[in-house]
């Protein structure tokens, strides 16, 4: 087996997921050595785009026609395509409204009226499995060193990774934590996908999610826990759109507002 | 089992003695719980109940590579220390024997057996809190599982030995202790007497492996896995939760696939996924209940009794209260005073109404 090729690439977000792959300083070089890097703009700007890839890493959400073209033209040429990061994963937070409100509102309120001067036209951004089928994902805000390493080791071995289908309490406990939701605090570790290590709650900060949710996560009895610490519903939905998609946000929102009819009801 | 008598102000160069065996760990303050921690005895908080994790992990880590391969080639990884840990209560040594049946009864595991061979266990006593019923579970006492066990009678320890390598380690400190006299027995059977008496938990444990049997099919796993967030906190903080995963990880840095042993939860929705996809516990109450009924069942006819030693780790760990009290309490038809009982009566009372 030849080394894989692989391109790395950025649509809308803050760029760092790639950065964070240029962080890797002492590993860098080995990345280049396992990989052949076809292209890596924030790298590089030598590259080579008519060549088809085995790895394709794609960081951002498609908020433009644009991005979606791109993402279009790297699905057709990778036998593999990584979302990385949680913008590509989940939409990242300027999809938080996604869905709410006609889309085109928001805009007007951003750039004053309907058909603003842009670069490309826009788009609702939404993450790259509304568009393309994504083989593997790396979720985070950013990408961490460790879980891309280990994510590109196992690539380069041929093996497309899946995420830990558990939440960050299991790592947080790994770490022999008090738990913070216990404490009272909002914290949406049970709610969230693991492979950050838990960083936030080791350090006493409750977790916000930026690890995106995890698969079936039992969102009803968590928000129904926080309204008995004496959370508002306000609060606790603001929490959860940040970093848990608009679908669910909305969900939660109705669910808790039935919740209070239900409760004045009685 | 031979007892010996240990003045308290000799604690400290006792447990510096024994350091010469290995590493010192023992249970130390993290915010308002503890965990065991490698400290010098100054340090050890002896008033400790319960830690966050329990010490099953010095004997399987939370997360640890078992083999290594490199160039075709592979390699058993153990990274064993020498280490005494000291503060172990009754329960959780009781907990450790049941590790120890598990791990090296029909397939001993070299990594689990490395790890204990190189273990000191120092018990210590303990006056149990409101969340503590090891009376319930039989283990309040200890007679084996240990290499030394202090009791602390405030102005001094008894100091039991429980093995021979805890007699030959016992020499190290050889000058610190003495022989017991009448005094110190009398003052033994009062404390007991003392402790038995502090036991808040009153329930009948002892009949769940055939209630839990005859409750198979009761809602009330519905309603626990309505609740359940299926964090796994139950089964890391539980000392008899034996579950792991394994995955191979490549480091890029060494060229070196790591094989990884880690901690997993029969409460993780793909712990009962099976290739192709399906699941035989998809639903949260059916991995509750598969928690439940091998802890408080199938271990019975297995090793003889329940895996439960009533240490309380899941009573004080579950953010929603699902644990073996409120459990047990929901299926005598006791009224558990639990989130997850709150959350039942409020989606009854919505199906009453609509």
């Amino acid at each position: 087996m030849g080394k894989p090729k692989v391109g790395i690439y950025g649509l809308t977000g803050c760029a760092g997921d790639q950065l964070n792959i240029i962080n890797c300083e002492d590993e860098l070089l080995k990345i280049f050595d396992i990989f052949e890097i076809e292209s890596f703009v924030m790298a590089s700007r030598a590259k080579n785009e008519n060549v088809e890839l085995d790895v394709a890493f794609v960081e951002g959400s498609v908020s433009t026609e644009k991005d979606l073209e791109h993402l279009m033209e790297i699905r057709k040429k990778s036998k593999i395509l990584v979302a990385i990061g949680h913008c590509a994963v989940f939409g990242g937070v300027q999809s938080m409204f996604m869905g709410k409100e006609p889309w085109i509102e928001r805009y007007k309120k951003v750039y004053g009226k309907e058909n603003a001067v842009t670069l490309t036209p826009p788009l609702e951004p939404k993450p790259l499995a509304a568009y393309v089928k994504v083989d593997a994902v790396l979720p985070g805000c950013p990408i961490e060193k460790e879980p891309f390493l280990k994510l590109a080791g196992k690539l380069a071995h041929g093996i497309v990774p899946k995420v830990p289908d558990f939440p960050v309490c299991a790592e947080c406990k790994w770490k022999e934590n008090e738990c913070l939701l216990l404490k009272g605090q909002l914290c949406l570790g049970p709610l969230t996908n693991s492979g950050c290590g838990a960083i936030c709650p080791s350090m006493n900060i409750p977790c916000i999610g930026c690890w995106g949710p995890i698969a079936k996560e039992n969102w009803e009895s968590e928000a129904l826990l926080l309204l008995e610490k004496g959370y508002k519903p306000d609060e606790i939905v603001k929490r959860f759109a940040i970093f848990g998609g608009t679908e669910r946000a909305e969900l939660l929102k109705n669910f808790l507002e039935s919740h209070q009819k239900q409760e004045s009801g009685k | 089992m031979r007892v010996f008598k240990l003045k308290r102000d000799n604690f400290i160069p006792f447990m510096k003695g024994l350091g010469k065996f290995g590493e010192l760990w023992g249970p130390v303050k993290k915010g308002d719980h503890h965990v065991y921690a490698q400290a010098s005895p100054e340090q050890f908080d002896l008033k400790a109940i319960r830690t966050i994790v329990p010490a099953k992990k010095f004997f399987l880590p939370k997360k640890s590579t078992i083999l290594k391969f490199k160039n075709n080639e592979w390699t058993e990884h153990f990274d064993v220390k020498k280490r005494v840990i000291f503060g172990l209560h009754p329960c959780d040594i009781h907990a450790l024997n049941i590790y120890h049946k598990f791990y090296t009864r029909l397939y001993p595991d070299p990594y689990y057996l490395k790890n204990r061979e190189a273990t000191l266990i120092v018990g210590l006593s303990c006056l149990p809190d409101e969340h503590c019923f090891c009376n319930l579970t039989d283990t309040e006492t200890v007679n084996e599982g240990f290499d030394l066990f202090l009791t602390d009678l405030e102005d001094r320890f008894l100091v039991w030995i429980g093995s021979p390598k805890g007699d030959e380690v016992l020499k190290l400190v050889k000058d610190l202790i003495e022989e017991t006299t009448q005094e110190d027995i009398d003052e033994y059977v009062a404390w007991r007497k003392k402790r038995r008496s502090m036991f808040q938990v009153s329930l009948d444990l002892e009949g769940m492996p055939e209630i839990l049997t005859f409750n198979y099919d009761s809602p009330i796993w519905e309603e626990m896995g309505d609740a359940c967030l299926s964090c796994g906190t139950c089964t890391m903080v539980c000392p008899t939760c034996t579950c792991f995963d394994i995955e191979d990880e490549y480091d890029i840095r060494t060229d070196e696939m790591d094989r990884q042993r880690f901690w997993y939860s029969c409460v993780f929705r793909e712990y009962s996924m099976v290739a192709g996809g399906h699941n035989f516990r998809e639903a949260r109450s059916e991995r509750l209940k598969l928690w439940y009924t091998h802890k408080l069942v199938g271990f019975m006819s297995e090793y003889g009794s329940p895996a439960c030693v009533g240490c309380g780790r899941c009573v004080v760990s579950c953010p929603v209260d699902i644990n073996v009290l409120t459990v047990a309490k929901a299926l005598l038809k006791e009224k558990p005073d639990a989130f997850w009982a709150r959350m039942a009566s409020l989606k009854n009372m919505e199906v009453e109404h609509a």
